[in-house]
C-alpha cells in the first residue's frame, strides 16, 4: 500500500502557521516517512495532485476573490479537509476588518498610515484577485476536521499530521485545545 | 432536606437550594456564565441547563430550586449539545478573538466553557458589528466587544454595593453595558470600588494595572487585612515574582464578603510616593549619610537612655497590634516616656461611649447588613467606611431606611429617607429626638426609629470622639430609648488597638530631648513637622522619603503593610491577621523588628 498523500497551502495567512508546522523540527522526518509530502507552499510542487491526495491542510482565511479558487481546488482534490490555524478556523486577525470594512482597512493600511507618501496606491494585480470581506474556510467548503490555535502549537500539528498520515482522524479536544 | 439524584449520586441539600449549588456541594461541575456565587440565581446565559426526568425541556440549574424525588442528568448529550448552542451563539455575538485578549488561557470562563465543551471553532460566524471601549476610566477598561451580557456586573454594582451605575442599554444585538444613562465610566458615578471588574467572566472589563501581567495560575494570592481604614476588610494580594499586580476582595472574609472599595483595591497601587527608603541614615555635620543598622540602633538607643523621660513617642495606627504591643512596652514600660501615642492622638471614641460598648451595646457589620433603620450621625459613608456604607446603600429602599443627622452632603443624600441639618447641638437633637418632639422631620425620624426592629446608629468620628459627655449621654439614651446598636466608626486600620493600648494622648514634644516616630508606610501629616521643630533629636521609621524624614536625625526604612504579618482590630472588635505578601528590599525591617533589636541593645529595666 503506498503512503497517504498529504498537501498543504495558505489563503489570507501570516505564513505562522506554516512556520510553526516547520516547527516541530526534526520529527518532520517521521511524517515523511509515514506519509507523502507533496505540494505544500515550501515545497516545489504548488498544487495538490490532479487525481487527489488523502489530507489537504490550508491555513488562512478567505479573504480575496482567488482564494474561492485555491480552497474549491482543495476540497476538490484532498479526500480529508482541515482548517489549520484560526484563520482558516473562523477568520482569525485578518477577520478583524470585517468590523472595519475591507475598503476602509485597505484604505487605512495603504493610503492613509502615517508611513505613506503622496505615491501610495492600494496595489492591484490580476495574481492578487479582488480583496473582498473576511471568511472562515467552513464558510466557502465543507470541512472535516477544525485544528484551532494561533498558531496550532508545534506538538499539536504534529500529533495532528501523525494521526492523519497513519489513516486515523485525531481527536482535537482537553489539552489540544490549548494553545498558548 | 429534599433528597435527589443528580447523574446517578443521591444526595441531599437544604430546601431552597439550587439544582446548580446541589451540585456544586457534592463535586459535580456544571458550566455557568450569568451565575456567580455570590450574587442572585440570573438565569439569563442558558449555559447551565440540565435535563430533569419529567421535564418538558432542558432546564435553567442556577434557577431551579431542589425538589423532592428530582432526577437530574448534566453530562446528556441533549445537555452538551444544548450547552455547544448557547456557547455558538455567544460567540457569534461580539469580538471572541482569544489571540488578543489578557484572560485567554486560564481567567477566561467563556473559554474555559468552550474548552470544556471540545468546541474546535464556531459553528456560526460572527455578525461583525463594533462595539463601543470605553477607556475614560482611571483604573480599568470596558472592552463591550467582549461582553456577553451576563449583567454579573449590573448585578455586583446594585445588588452588592448599592451604587446602581451600571446598567444594559437597548435589547437584543444592541444591548449595551452603560453607565448611568450612556455616560462614560470616568464622568459617571462610578465609585471606583472595582468590583465589576472583578466578577467579570470574560475580558470585557480589564484592569489597567494587571492586565497582561499574568494569568490566575502564574499568580500567588495571599489573605491579608485591608489597612486603608478600621473596617478591616478581608483582601487577597495577587502578586508574581514578588510584585503585586492586583488587590482582589475575598468572598470569604467575613467582614467584608466580597466588598471592597477604592481606598482598598486601587488607591494602593496607584498612590503617589516619595523614594523608598532602603538603608538607615545618620545625620552628621548637617548632612544625612547611609549607615548601618547596628551604627544606626547603637545612636539610638544612647540618645534614648541620656533623654531619660524627656521622650515624646509616636506610631502609626496602621501597623500591626504586634507592633503597638512593642511600642507601647518600650516607651511606655521601659523608659517612661512622657509622651507615648499614635498618629491619631487620641481622636477615638470617648471614654463614656466606649465604656457603653463594652457593656454589650456595640453593633457588628452584620448588624448593619440586617438593620431595618439606620441613624447615621455625622459620618459620611459615602466617602469613609465605604465598605460599611455599601452594607447601607444595598438595603435601600426596600429593606431598610436611612436617616441622616449631620452628615455632609454626598449622593448618599438623595438615598436617605430623611436628611437632617446639622448645626443644632447635638445633645438637644438627640435628646428631642428621644422624646419625639422638635421639628416635623425628627418626629418622623422618630416613629421610624419607634416602627423599626433593628435599628442601628452609625456614629461619625467626630462625635465619637469630641463630642461632649452631654452629647454622649443623649445619645446612650436615644439608642436605649429605640433599643438601637451602636456602631462608631473608628479612623485607621489599628486604631482599636491604639484604643485598647491607650495610645490615646496629644502629641505634644516640646520639651523632649528626643522624639521617635514609628511610621511605616503610613503618610505623615505635615502638622507633625511643625510641632517637631524644637526636638534637638528625631527619629523615624518610614517605609518612604518625606519632608518628615528630611528632617530627621536618625531615619530608618520600614517594610509596608504588604511586607508583614500581624494581626488588626476592626471597628467591630474582630481579631484579624494579615499575612506578608511581598518579601521587602533587603536591608529592611518591620516597625516590630526594629523595636525588638532596639529593645535589646538598651540596659534591661
Amino acid at each position: 500500500m503506498s503512503k497517504p498523500k498529504i498537501s498543504t497551502d495558505w489563503l489570507g495567512a501570516c505564513a505562522g502557521c506554516h512556520m510553526s508546522l516547520l516547527d516541530i523540527d526534526e520529527r518532520i522526518i517521521e511524517i515523511a516517512e509515514l506519509a507523502d509530502i507533496r505540494a505544500t507552499p515550501i515545497t516545489d510542487l504548488k498544487e495538490p495532485d490532479a487525481d487527489g491526495v488523502d489530507v489537504g491542510l490550508l491555513s488562512g482565511a478567505v479573504n480575496l476573490s482567488t482564494h474561492h479558487e485555491v480552497s474549491e481546488r482543495m476540497r476538490a482534490r484532498a479526500r480529508i479537509l482541515v482548517a489549520f490555524g484560526d484563520c482558516a478556523v473562523f477568520g482569525g486577525v485578518i477577520a478583524q476588518r470585517n468590523l472595519c470594512g475591507t475598503l476602509a482597512a485597505l484604505r487605512r493600511a495603504y493610503l492613509e498610515a502615517e508611513s505613506n507618501d503622496e505615491t501610495a496606491q492600494i496595489p492591484v494585480h490580476p495574481d492578487l484577485g479582488l480583496p473582498e470581506d473576511v471568511k472562515a474556510l467552513h464558510e466557502i467548503v465543507p470541512v472535516d476536521l477544525h485544528l484551532p490555535g494561533c498558531p496550532p502549537h508545534p506538538d499539536i500539528i504534529y500529533y495532528a499530521l501523525k494521526e492523519l498520515a497513519q489513516g486515523r482522524i485525531p481527536q482535537i479536544e482537553g489539552d489540544k485545545l490549548h494553545w498558548d | 432536606m429534599p433528597h435527589l439524584t443528580i447523574d446517578g449520586l443521591p444526595i441531599e441539600v437544604p430546601s431552597g437550594t439550587t439544582v446548580l449549588r446541589a451540585a456544586e456541594m457534592h463535586g459535580i461541575a456544571i458550566p455557568k456564565l450569568c451565575d456567580f456565587e455570590h450574587l442572585k440565581p440570573y438565569g439569563g446565559c442558558r449555559l447551565c441547563v440540565v435535563a430533569v426526568e419529567g421535564a418538558r425541556t432542558l432546564q435553567t440549574s442556577c434557577t431551579l430550586p431542589v425538589s423532592e424525588g428530582m432526577v437530574v442528568h448534566t453530562d446528556t448529550p441533549q445537555v452538551h449539545e444544548a450547552r455547544r448552542m448557547v456557547l455558538a451563539m455567544l460567540f457569534s455575538e461580539r469580538n471572541h478573538f482569544c489571540m488578543y485578549c489578557q484572560v485567554s488561557g486560564a481567567d477566561c470562563d467563556l473559554q474555559n466553557a468552550a474548552l470544556d465543551e471540545d468546541m474546535t471553532h464556531w459553528p456560526m460566524q460572527p455578525a461583525w458589528n463594533a462595539y463601543p471601549v470605553d477607556a475614560s476610566h482611571p483604573y480599568f477598561v470596558l472592552d463591550n466587544n467582549r461582553c456577553i451580557l451576563c449583567r454579573r456586573c449590573v448585578r455586583a454594582c446594585s445588588d452588592l454595593v448599592g451604587n446602581h451605575t451600571l446598567g444594559i442599554q437597548a435589547r437584543g444585538a444592541e444591548a449595551l453595558l452603560v453607565a448611568d444613562a450612556g455616560a462614560l465610566l470616568g464622568e459617571s458615578s462610578c465609585i471606583r470600588c472595582g468590583t465589576c471588574v472583578q466578577v467579570c467572566p470574560t475580558g470585557a472589563l480589564m484592569e489597567r494595572f494587571s492586565t497582561y501581567r499574568g494569568l490566575l495560575p502564574q499568580t500567588e494570592g495571599v489573605r491579608s487585612i485591608c489597612v486603608g481604614c478600621s473596617v478591616g476588610c478581608g483582601v487577597i494580594l495577587r502578586t508574581r515574582d514578588n510584585h503585586l499586580l492586583r488587590i482582589e476582595s475575598d468572598w470569604e472574609a467575613p467582614v467584608n464578603r466580597g466588598l471592597l472599595c477604592e481606598d482598598g483595591r486601587f488607591k494602593p497601587l496607584h498612590q503617589q510616593q516619595g523614594e523608598r527608603l532602603r538603608a538607615p541614615l545618620v545625620r552628621r555635620g548637617g548632612r544625612q549619610h547611609t549607615a548601618a543598622w547596628e551604627e544606626a540602633l547603637r545612636l539610638l538607643a544612647e540618645k534614648l537612655s541620656a533623654a531619660g523621660e524627656r521622650l515624646a513617642a509616636l506610631i502609626s495606627t496602621r501597623q500591626p497590634t504586634e507592633s503597638l504591643a512593642a511600642f507601647t512596652h518600650l516607651f511606655r514600660d521601659t523608659l517612661h516616656a512622657r509622651v507615648v501615642t499614635s498618629i491619631e492622638e487620641g481622636y477615638a471614641t470617648h471614654p463614656a461611649l466606649e465604656a457603653a460598648l463594652a457593656s454589650g451595646q456595640r453593633a457588628s457589620l452584620d448588624d448593619l447588613r440586617q438593620a431595618d433603620c439606620i441613624f447615621v450621625l455625622g459620618a459620611d459613608l459615602y466617602h469613609n467606611h465605604q465598605v460599611a456604607g455599601f452594607l447601607v446603600r444595598r438595603s435601600l429602599p426596600h429593606a431598610a431606611q436611612l436617616i441622616l443627622c449631620g452628615a455632609p452632603d454626598t449622593p448618599l443624600s438623595a438615598q436617605a429617607a430623611l436628611d437632617l441639618p446639622a448645626g443644632e447641638e447635638d445633645a438637644d437633637t438627640l435628646r428631642r429626638l428621644s422624646a419625639e418632639n422638635g421639628s416635623p422631620a425628627l418626629r418622623q425620624a422618630a416613629r421610624m426609629l419607634t416602627a423599626a426592629r433593628r435599628a442601628v446608629f452609625v456614629i461619625g468620628r467626630g462625635f465619637a470622639a469630641r463630642g461632649s459627655a452631654e452629647s454622649i449621654q443623649a445619645l446612650l439614651e436615644a439608642a436605649k430609648r429605640f433599643d438601637a446598636r451602636l456602631l462608631p466608626l473608628y479612623g485607621k486600620a489599628n486604631s482599636r488597638a491604639a484604643v485598647n493600648y491607650r495610645l490615646q494622648a496629644p502629641f505634644k514634644p516640646q520639651g523632649a530631648l528626643a522624639a521617635c516616630l514609628f511610621l511605616g508606610d503610613d503618610q505623615p501629616h505635615p502638622r507633625l513637622l511643625a510641632r517637631l521643630e524644637s526636638v534637638p533629636f528625631v527619629v523615624v521609621q518610614a517605609s518612604h522619603a518625606s519632608e518628615l524624614t528630611a528632617r530627621a536625625d536618625v531615619v530608618l526604612p520600614a517594610t509596608t503593610w504588604m511586607e508583614q504579618s500581624g494581626h488588626y482590630i476592626n471597628l467591630e472588635g474582630r481579631l484579624q491577621k494579615a499575612q506578608a505578601a511581598l518579601q521587602p528590599p533587603p536591608g529592611i525591617l518591620s516597625v516590630q523588628e526594629t523595636l525588638q533589636r532596639l529593645a535589646s541593645l538598651l540596659p534591661a529595666g
